[in-house]
């Protein structure tokens, strides 16, 4: 009993190191899962989508910058994170 | 693409861990060079023909270097063309530019010619190619027989566009072969957040001060605010360097590579040569290795050992950026150090610590004005602000309100640059162990879950001027 006790602790300690792996999977499948979003009524604009693919824009590198834009204007839950952001440097940088 | 970037932390790289792990043994190396290749593309595109074309170059020179056969002056001869070649890419691809102004100014002509862009990284996988090639060479390594092994080496993600540079002797046999363990990938795992988070957290917000200062009017800066700045700058450019340098290692370690420690506390050092030793480590000993012992180190006369000193810096600081301010920056380092071998070595130690530490903060502070004004006149202002010189006031309002704001990241940008926060664990670890290892763990997700965050927040872009 004690043996699996132990075995029990060192699972459940593996999965607690795993945690920030998890979440980043999970913020990956949910990016791809969650429907895309087309305005943002926060920043007031409309957020960037999914490129077309040319050959040239990727080679002038334009085709890369729109899809780390895309990737980060459809980020799961953005306005939470902003929040977040906005509270902490609130309560650090008292602005 | 860059580390601290949302696509990278929750694309490019559970996607590439993925593969890595569930491909088999086999194909690792693959997965790692193909990943490293997109890695470099996707900021790239047209230069990542030049890093293939130089690697092809520098395999084929090797391999001809390697054979027992090559008579001896052959293989001179093949050293110099790969010497010529790789520090040719490097001159054209980054100092082009400089030379060119330089020239004009000096002969007050206009010279214009179309100044390449900057292959991101080139500096530093030139030196470790120049590292590799050098080595077989020497006769120190064998040549890697295997292609792909080698653009792996030159290539790997993890430290190619911002080291450290890694020697290829270092990680020859990881390169083959390579245990990959549970553990290891999860101390990786935790060493990538940490430096995510110097960057994310901390380099980027006390940066800001930094560029608030910056862009302020020279006569409104105070004396104080200057120095809040500049220790700012001080702080933000650790973070953010030994940030990217522990993303690297820790991006190593979750592939099953273990690279050398680029930075140790280097704010703690007692004199100028022990920040060396502490900063940058991969740099200091890729000078120290291939170009200050091959011209006799310190076990020449006196004069010559001053000359090796002098050159060193002189590459040293031309190797962090196509500007002379950086020459400048280099030799001013160069000074000191010639300065404490000579005449501080002995009287030095009897200094006290406190003393010792604030000469060495005193001078690295001055030393990062020269590094980040690229204009000699706006150092020299600079400087006469910070010694109230300039006629500033010692203080104003403007500068209480700002320190009281960013007091409290200060404490914090501290401590990270100590070594305490560090002991203050371990010691904690030994009283209570059990808690120990749940705060860690707790740690690490708000780390990830601040500088997530920090992340998204960074492309929060709100249209201000909307009209319908």
């Amino acid at each position: 009993m004690r043996i699996n006790n132990k075995k029990d602790w060192a699972i459940i300690k593996n999965i607690v190191c795993m945690f920030p792996l998890l979440f980043i999977l999970a913020m990956f499948i949910l990016h791809l899962a969650l429907p895309d979003k087309t305005f943002s009524k926060e920043e007031r604009r409309y957020l960037a989508q999914w490129p077309v693919f040319h050959f040239e824009r990727v080679i002038d590198g334009s085709y890369e910058t729109k899809v780390e834009s895309y990737f980060s204007d459809q980020f799961p839950f953005r306005n939470f994170w902003v929040h977040i952001q906005e509270g902490a440097d609130q309560i650090l940088l008292r602005k | 693409m860059v580390f601290s970037s949302l696509f990278f932390v929750f694309a490019f790289l559970p996607i590439t861990v993925i593969l890595y792990y569930s491909l088999g043994k086999h194909f690792r190396n693959i997965i790692l060079f193909t990943a490293s290749l997109f890695f470099y593309a996707w900021g790239e595109p047209v230069y990542v023909l030049l890093m293939c074309g130089s690697i092809m170059i520098n395999y084929y020179i090797c391999t001809l270097l390697g054979r027992d056969d090559t008579s001896r002056r052959k293989r001179k001869f093949f050293l110099i063309i790969s010497l010529v070649f790789n520090l040719g890419c490097l001159a054209y691809f980054k100092y082009f530019g400089m030379i060119l102004s330089t020239i004009a100014s000096i002969g007050s002509w206009s010279l214009q010619a179309g100044t390449p862009a900057l292959p991101i990284g080139i500096s530093f996988y030139t030196f470790q190619t120049l590292s590799y090639v050098i080595d077989v060479y020497r006769g120190k390594i064998k040549s890697q027989k295997n292609l792909i092994l080698l653009a792996l080496y030159i290539t790997m993600f993890p430290q190619l566009v911002a080291g450290p540079i890694v020697n290829y002797a270092d990680i020859e046999s990881q390169l083959a072969d390579r245990s990959m363990t549970f553990k290891k990938f999860f101390s990786g795992m935790r060493r990538f957040l940490c430096g995510l988070a110097k960057k994310v957290l901390l380099a980027n917000n006390i940066g800001l001060l930094w560029s608030e200062v910056k862009a302020m009017p020279g006569t409104e800066i105070s004396v104080l605010m200057a120095w809040a700045g500049i220790i700012a700058f001080a702080l933000q450019i650790y973070f953010d360097f030994s940030g990217y340098s522990d993303m690297a290692i820790g991006l190593g370690r979750m592939f099953g590579f273990r690279f050398k420690e680029n930075f140790r506390y280097p704010y703690v050092s007692q004199s100028i040569s022990e920040f060396w030793r502490r900063w940058h480590i991969s740099l200091g000993s890729w000078f120290k290795e291939y170009v200050y012992i091959p011209l006799g180190g310190s076990r020449v006369g006196k004069w010559k050992m001053i000359r090796n000193l002098f050159l060193v810096w002189f590459l040293t600081g031309l190797w962090h950026g196509a500007s002379w301010n950086f020459v400048l920056w280099g030799l001013y380092f160069g000074t000191l150090i010639l300065i404490e071998k000579l005449f501080l070595q002995k009287s030095m130690t009897r200094w006290p610590k406190a003393v010792r530490h604030i000469y060495l903060l005193l001078f690295v502070i001055i030393g990062w004005v020269f590094f980040e004004f690229t204009n000699l006149t706006d150092v020299l202002s600079f400087l006469r602000i910070m010694f109230g010189v300039g006629g500033n006031a010692l203080i104003d309002n403007q500068t209480i309100v700002k320190l009281n704001a960013y007091a409290s990241l200060y404490i914090v940008c501290i401590i990270a640059a100590s070594p305490w926060s560090k002991k203050l664990a371990l010691f904690f670890k030994r009283i209570h162990a059990d808690i120990y290892r749940v705060a860690v763990n707790v740690y690490y997700c708000v780390l990830m879950f601040f500088s997530t965050a920090y992340m998204v927040a960074s492309t929060y872009n709100p249209f201000i001027y909307f009209r319908f």
